[in-house]
């Protein structure tokens, strides 16, 4: 039995705009497991961040429970929310996120820094984290130095450089043109092959057929879940 | 906790927000400045008046007509009314306390020219009439040639004692002793030289004629002038007492009535020290105050201003907790930013402050002193604002929501 990482039962989400109430998601019971690679799709306002959010414990699900390894995540204070953050999940935005006047390597330090782990080590760790993505030629530069695909090497780095649990990828393409993507496509199943777990959302069929595993979303609920027969690998 | 990445943070978002850090740096300097230079400036006073007490030595007292520190004019008019002191108050006064204390005369003349043969001095020499007392009492050496004495006073002999810069205008190198020199229409015989002392108060004690109180009072003074009288007891014990005949005795020889004060002033080291201080009073509270009430209108804009950073760095933040800082890290991330910005404005203040009191302390002649503890005060009060100014905006932002934070634009 592979160990279960994402334990997600019975969750909802409501968010109240005025007097409005948004479902956001209804219902959602999911379970993810050591060394999965999925792929989140549905359509745009499908709840697909949300749920993002609350497998990174980002936000809490107003209704049902969350296992985290075996942590029930809606029992945890800011601060032990903000540890778990900080040791078991990798992020890696759409957006990049980069600290703009950070050089690539402090970029990547930042999560060690909040950690707690020494300077000197530190900066091994981080230095290998960027070789691991192909980029130890880069250390020095600040962001707006680098292409957009590089930016998002430094940002997966950055999710990687902790030993996460499981990396969390929100549209890690939707701001890369096709080659590019399918580079940082490429990186995932790099990474997924050598043993990561990894979840990344997309709205794109090309990139979610990477995934060995597919979830649609439709109006908060999972619509379909169920191992892609199709994996295309590089 | 990386505080140099913080510092630095804090000083790569001045350089962004240059007007506006500017404003911020401008008011903590300010701020800084004002308590720095006055409470430097304050410093240098003590200093001063502890030289100036030293100068007085000890056991000692100065009787004047006024005294030296006038705080309003109507008392001034009430000095005016005062009798002078003449010399035949001090021989009367020399009598009644001679055998328990040393009692010197003095009178001087400022801006004096002195001549010998074709050199003379710049007309800023003191022409000092006194006693042979007067070296005892103001701890004055003759260390070339002698000093008055008593037998010079009282038969109104044409010597004279000259400080070192009257020497070295007139003189030379050559030995001054036994030369003759004018003073207006006299000649004095150089008996001695005086020690050098260095200058108190702006004002050099070398640049000094010193003759017997007699000739000076037939030659160089007016007639309304009063002369001071300074009283020095044998010893610690007897001072107390020696104050209290003096005081008796002179009341009775200037025939002050029993209900009315003295018609003089009596100065010791005590009395000094709170004249000085109220002077230092006034002035430590003025600049403290100016320099509170900048540092609070520095503070209100340091905290707008970390609001508005905060407000323009959300994503930053939303960022930052992702990756897992705790609220305590933001925390301490924007505390240290402002207080890095209100140290810089500080150690603007402290330098400026400390400039101008150095500027303004030797215009006044004081012994300038580096006021480490005003450096300290000043440095503790711009953290202190730091962290009080920016411990609003620093608790905002830890308590931003990440997802809310990220999706900012
Ligand atoms: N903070 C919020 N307040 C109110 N409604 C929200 C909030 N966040 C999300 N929603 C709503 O919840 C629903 C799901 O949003 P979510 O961002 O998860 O969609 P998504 O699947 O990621 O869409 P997209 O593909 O466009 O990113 C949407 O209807 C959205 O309007
Ligand atoms: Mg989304």
């Amino acid at each position: 039995m592979p160990k279960t990482i994402i334990d997600i039962r019975n969750i909802s989400k409501v968010y109240k705009m005025g007097t409005q109430l948004v479902h956001a998601l209804r219902d959602v019971s999911v379970s993810i497991d050591e060394n999965e690679y999925v792929a989140l799709m549905g359509p745009s306002g499908s709840g697909k961040s949300t749920l993002m959010n609350i497998i990174g414990c980002l936000d809490t699900p107003s209704t049902g429970t969350y296992l985290f390894n075996g942590t029930n995540i809606n029992e945890l204070n800011d601060n032990e929310l903000a540890e778990i953050r900080n040791r078991e999940i990798g992020f890696v935005f759409q957006t990049f996120n980069l600290l703009p006047r950070a050089s690539a390597l402090k970029n990547i330090e930042l999560p060690l820094v909040y950690s707690g782990v020494k300077k000197y080590d530190r900066i091994d760790r981080a230095e290998a984290a960027l070789k691991s993505v192909g980029l130890e030629d880069r250390m020095e530069h600040k962001p707006n130095e680098l292409s957009g695909g590089q930016r998002q090497r430094v940002a997966i780095a950055r999710a990687l450089v902790t030993a996460p649990s499981i990396i969390l990828a929100d549209e890690p393409t939707g701001n890369l043109d096709t080659k590019t993507g399918n580079d940082i496509m490429k990186l995932f199943q790099n990474l997924w092959e050598s043993g990561n777990t990894i979840i990344v959302v997309t709205h794109e069929e090309e990139i979610a057929l990477h995934a060995k595993r597919i979830i649609r979303l439709r109006d908060g609920l999972v619509e379909t879940d169920e191992i892609n027969q199709n994996q295309v690998k590089f | 906790m990386n505080i140099t990445e913080s510092v630095r943070m804090a000083i790569a978002s001045i350089f962004t927000h240059k007007l506006r850090s500017f404003l911020t740096l401008l008011s903590v300097a300010i701020g800084v400045f004002a308590i720095m230079g006055s409470g430097s400036l304050v410093s240098s006073v003590d200093e001063t008046v502890e030289t100036e007490m030293a100068n007085l030595g000890e056991n000692s007292f100065k009787i004047t007509r006024m005294p030296s520190v006038q705080t309003s004019r109507s008392s001034r008019r009430q000095y005016n009314k005062r009798e002078r002191i003449d010399y035949k108050q001090y021989t009367q006064l020399k009598k009644s306390i001679g055998d328990m204390a040393f009692v010197s005369v003095e009178s001087s003349q400022g801006s004096m020219i002195v001549k010998y043969l074709e050199f003379q001095t710049d007309p800023d020499v003191t022409l000092q009439g006194t006693n042979e007392v007067y070296f005892n009492i103001n701890d004055r050496d003759v260390p070339v040639g002698r000093a008055i004495t008593e037998a010079d006073v009282e038969f109104n002999r044409n010597v004279a004692v000259i400080g070192n810069d009257v020497k070295n205008k007139l003189f030379k190198l050559s030995n001054p002793i036994g030369k003759e020199i004018k003073i207006g229409n006299q000649s004095f015989e150089v008996i001695g030289l005086l020690d050098e002392k260095g200058a108190i108060l702006g004002q050099s004690q070398d640049n000094q004629v010193i003759i017997p109180i007699s000739k000076f009072n037939k030659y160089y003074s007016n007639w309304w002038e009063s002369l001071d009288v300074k009283v020095k007891a044998y010893n610690k014990e007897s001072f107390a007492y020696v104050l209290d005949e003096t005081i008796g005795a002179l009341r009775s020889l200037r025939g002050d009535k029993p209900w009315e004060d003295n018609s003089f002033e009596i100065e010791t080291n005590e009395s000094i020290t709170e004249q000085f201080s109220g002077l230092t009073g006034y002035l430590s509270y003025f600049g403290l105050l100016a320099g509170f009430f900048a540092l609070a209108a520095a503070g209100v804009g340091i905290t707008n201003i970390m609001l508005v950073a905060i407000k323009e760095r959300t994503r930053e933040i939303g960022l930052r907790k992702a990756l897992g800082a705790r609220r305590f890290w933001i925390t301490m991330q924007f505390l240290v930013e402002t207080m890095t910005i209100t140290l810089i404005g500080g150690l603007i203040g402290i330098i400026l402050g400390y400039l101008m009191s150095t500027i303004l302390g030797l215009a006044m002649g004081l012994t300038v002193t580096i006021p480490i503890n005003w450096i300290i005060i000043s440095l503790t009060v711009t953290t202190l604002l730091g962290l009080i100014s920016g411990l609003y905006p620093a608790y905002k932002a830890a308590g931003l929501d990440p997802i809310e934070a990220l999706r900012y634009e």
